[in-house]
């Protein structure tokens, strides 16, 4: 995060050229993921087997850039002497800006390709945590569902 | 204004071809890839596995099981959720 006080127009042009610079630097490695050698891993040899293993990859990112200017603020009565003392600035604006991001990348096993003696085969990567949590959820929501709804049922019978 | 296939677009790719033993194995996969004016997103998955000894080239597909399992777990609770509401509604009717 960067950020300007008293920015100049010539500062503020810079600003932004920098920004422009480090966004550009993102989005290349957020579209890094999207070559084939992402995906697929270095072959490994074990025994007579040659094993690559293929993931899914996702990744995004963002950013966003701002600035802005007004006049210098008038100084106030409770203010110490030094700066009273300062000359004026009402007639220099003073302005401000920055820029951030932020970006992100998962990946997840779905499969191990095997070469071996008997020809080559595909073998699944079962995640078991997130399809039993998967199941968890669906069965709370149907049994919820299921609960509310008789409740209701009950309700307009009575 | 930027064209849609400007913004997403979706190919399929080889990666870099491993030959074992005379069997070369050429890895495939699909990516989406969306680019924002100030952002991007990449979503890249395996498709298939092209094997190519003695001259023939065979296509095993890469099945991601994990992901089939979490569909079909979502399509049962719909269809669950809406087989109860439509009984709901019946019972609703007065006869």
């Amino acid at each position: 995060m960067t950020d300007s006080r008293d920015a100049s127009p010539g500062e503020s042009d810079s600003l932004l050229d920098g920004a422009g610079e480090q966004a550009s630097k993102m989005l290349e490695r957020i579209l890094a993921a999207a070559q084939p050698g992402a995906v697929f891993g270095q072959p490994v040899q074990s025994g007579s087997y040659t094993l690559i293993t293929a993931a899914e990859v996702t990744s995004g990112g963002g950013f966003g850039a701002g600035m802005g200017r007004g006049p210098a603020p008038k100084p106030d009565a409770g203010q110490s002497p030094s700066a009273e003392a300062a000359p004026t600035t009402a007639e220099q604006p003073i302005g401000g800006g920055g820029y951030g991001g932020g970006g992100g990348a998962m990946s997840r096993p779905v499969a191990i390709v095997a070469i071996g003696p008997n020809g080559v085969t595909v073998r699944p990567v079962v995640d078991v945590t997130k399809l039993a949590l998967a199941a968890l959820t669906a069965s709370a929501a149907m049994l919820r569902l299921r609960r509310t709804m008789r409740r209701v049922r009950k309700a307009r019978a009575d | 204004m930027r064209s849609l296939m400007d913004i997403a677009g979706a190919r399929e790719a080889s990666a870099e071809p491993v030959t074992v033993d005379g069997v070369t194995v050429t890895p495939r996969s699909r990516t989406l890839v969306v680019r924002l004016p100030k952002g991007g997103f990449v979503w890249n998955r395996p498709t298939a596995v092209l094997v190519e000894q003695d001259g023939r080239v065979r296509r095993i597909p890469i099945i991601d099981v994990t992901r089939v399992a979490q569909m079909g777990l979502l399509g049962l609770a719909l269809l669950t959720a809406g087989a109860s509401l439509r009984r709901a509604r019946r019972t609703e009717v007065p006869a």
